[in-house]
């Protein structure tokens, strides 16, 4: 490929961490192909964003609309394909946020581009770009291939292409004509909706116990509460127990829930997924009960039990209360 | 209202102890049960819930083989009103492009108000037909919709962002509406409910109704591919107890206790 673009996210006038993620994997894969890399804004303000863009981007190509201020993908479509549309041979990268998951799919079509989603890694065999991704509950590694295609698209895992800064790039904004000026969009956006809060704040919680998918279909929530008691500790979850209705949503930790930091964050039976895994990453010590060997939680972990919650948790509430006499 | 639901038929491997088929392509399967996606679960279930409140037909759509009609059955006693099986062996091995591609042709004939689907399968994780979907229909979509209305011909629907941060949205109807998980309480389905439609065919559709043809589904058609899979090293990471209940809960404890947690 010849061109690396660079999707900038910002959100309420901010920069994303996304985009210097994607960028950190523009840079590793630039060379091995003798790419140039480009960053792509599409926003109503572009000037205040752009300054810090060019510092690390030799090159920013702006569209700018009041439409653009919040993530619109029927907005951002007709913008990439207007800087896109003609051109091949480039990838174009962004991070796998919320809003480019809504935006990927239909970009792809519409500019008519391979498109690999939630890629970890990236691999090069026979001079062809592959990518690594997550599949059948991200227990499973993948070599992807994109078939030779001359325009592709890949959307990248959060926390997965650490970002050094340099400062030095010095780059230039290329300001392109909005598309949207006499096109009535689809979509439009309405307003931020913050989730309800609770009688608990997860957020600054010392201890957390948190419990997920591996408590069964019925289970007694009373233990886990007892045991977050016993270590004077909040009680927190994975989606799937908010999805049953079994604690409210203001429990959930996540990227789409909350993100904590405890001190000790006991996760059971909670596998791991990506979305979970990226809400602790502030914890210090995570331990971790699965009876799923392979949980993608005991790679994220610093002690782990290969067990059945059902049996360690009764069990382990007792050598607590053992211990505190 | 017409409403149109995709379903999709995949191994549950939440739980299961994986590895891998020989080609190295593939996991094994033969041991892993079957399942609607729980995605899509919630997608149907919406779909049930905007026939109830506005009015309407909801059709249930699968890419799925011959065992997967269970799954459609299933649909039907969930509230949709009709299920088409798409299938042809040639479509083993498709990605997110060919399934919305063979999607995409089947609905084109058909007229609708909103396509429901869940934002993401549980096996490929790809989240691709949705929007694809979309896409190639010339309808507008949104992923990780939460919360759905209709007003005025229009959806107006909530999305979630990151960090407990939501989106509310207005969208032109028809558009493809994929949604997230916990944004209702699928029903539960009972034996009896399965038994009263039991008689309600669920008519196949092969290729040629779609106007496709073999090379244009399947790995042929398909625009990324598999090359290998291999399982990420055991072990790597957590230091794992060993032991009974009792000693690993016991070591567990002493670890809480060294961390002054105690």
């Amino acid at each position: 490929m010849k061109n690396i673009y660079v999707l900038a996210e910002h959100r309420k006038g901010t920069l994303r961490d996304t985009t210097w993620e994607a960028l950190a994997a523009a840079r590793t894969l630039a060379p091995q192909f003798g790419a140039e890399i480009t960053c792509i804004l599409l926003s109503n303000d572009a000037s205040t964003i752009s300054d810090r863009l060019v510092q690390e981007f030799s090159k920013v190509i702006a569209i700018e609309d009041p439409s653009l201020e919040t993530f619109n993908s029927d907005a951002c479509i007709k913008c990439l394909v207007s800087i896109l549309g003609d051109k091949s041979d480039y990838l174009l990268l962004m991070g796998n946020s919320n809003s480019v998951i809504e935006l990927a799919p239909g970009l792809s079509i519409t500019l008519d581009a391979a498109l690999a989603t939630d890629c970890f890694g990236f691999d090069v065999v026979d001079g062809a770009l592959c990518a690594l991704r997550q599949i059948y509950s991200y227990k499973v590694n993948a070599l992807v291939s994109f078939k030779g295609a001359a325009k592709m698209v890949a959307t990248l895992r959060s926390g997965s292409f650490p970002f050094t800064p340099t400062a030095q790039a010095g780059g230039s904004v290329e300001k392109m004509e909005s598309p949207l000026k006499s096109e009535k969009l689809r979509k439009v956006f309405v307003s931020y909706e913050e989730a309800e809060k609770g009688d608990v704040d997860i957020s600054t919680a010392e201890i957390i116990v948190s419990v997920g998918r591996g408590i069964g279909d019925e289970p007694d929530m009373d233990v886990y509460q007892s045991l977050a008691d016993t270590v004077g500790g909040v009680l927190a979850c994975s989606r799937p127990i908010v999805d049953k209705n079994l604690l409210p949503k203001y429990h959930q930790v996540g990227t789409s829930g909350i993100e904590v930091k405890p001190k000790i964050y006991l996760a059971l039976g909670i596998s791991g997924a990506f979305q979970h895994v990226g809400g602790i990453k502030g914890s210090p010590l995570i331990i971790a009960v699965n009876k799923d060997a392979r949980a993608p939680i005991f790679r994220v972990a610093q002690y782990g039990v290969v067990a059945d919650i059902n049996d360690m948790v009764p069990a382990l509430e007792e050598k607590i209360k053992e211990i505190k006499g | 209202m017409k409403i149109i639901t995709c379903m999709k038929w995949i191994p549950d491997t939440s739980e299961a102890e994986l590895s891998i088929a020989s080609g190295g392509k593939d996991i094994k399967k033969d041991d892993l049960d079957y399942d609607l996606n729980d995605w899509d679960r919630f997608a149907i279930e919406e779909a049930v819930q905007l026939k109830e409140k506005y009015d309407g037909e909801v059709t249930a759509i699968s890419v799925a083989p011959e065992d997967a009609e269970e799954m459609l059955r299933e649909c039907l006693a969930r509230g949709a009103d009709e299920a088409f099986q798409i299938w042809n062996d040639a479509f083993e091995g498709s990605d997110g492009f060919v399934i919305a591609r063979a999607l995409a042709e089947f609905i084109r004939k058909r007229p609708f108000d909103i396509i429901v689907t869940g934002t993401l399968a549980e096996d490929d994780g790809g989240g691709q037909v949705g929007g694809m979907l979309g896409a190639m229909l010339g309808v507008p979509s949104a992923t990780l919709v939460s919360r759905i209305e209709i007003a005025d011909g229009k959806a107006r629907f909530r999305r979630e962002l990151e960090g407990g941060l939501y989106e509310n949205i207005e969208m032109e109807l028809p558009a493809v509406i994929s949604v997230a998980t916990g944004l209702n309480e699928p029903r539960f389905v009972s034996i009896r409910a399965v038994r009263k439609v039991a008689s309600i065919d669920i008519p196949t559709v092969d290729l040629d109704e779609l106007g496709l043809d073999e090379s244009q589904v399947g790995h042929s058609g398909s625009r990324i591919s598999v090359e290998k899979v291999f399982l990420p090293p055991e072990g790597e990471g957590a230091e794992i107890i060993k032991g009974s209940t009792e000693e690993a809960a016991a070591r567990l404890a002493e670890i809480l206790k060294e961390k002054g947690v105690l």
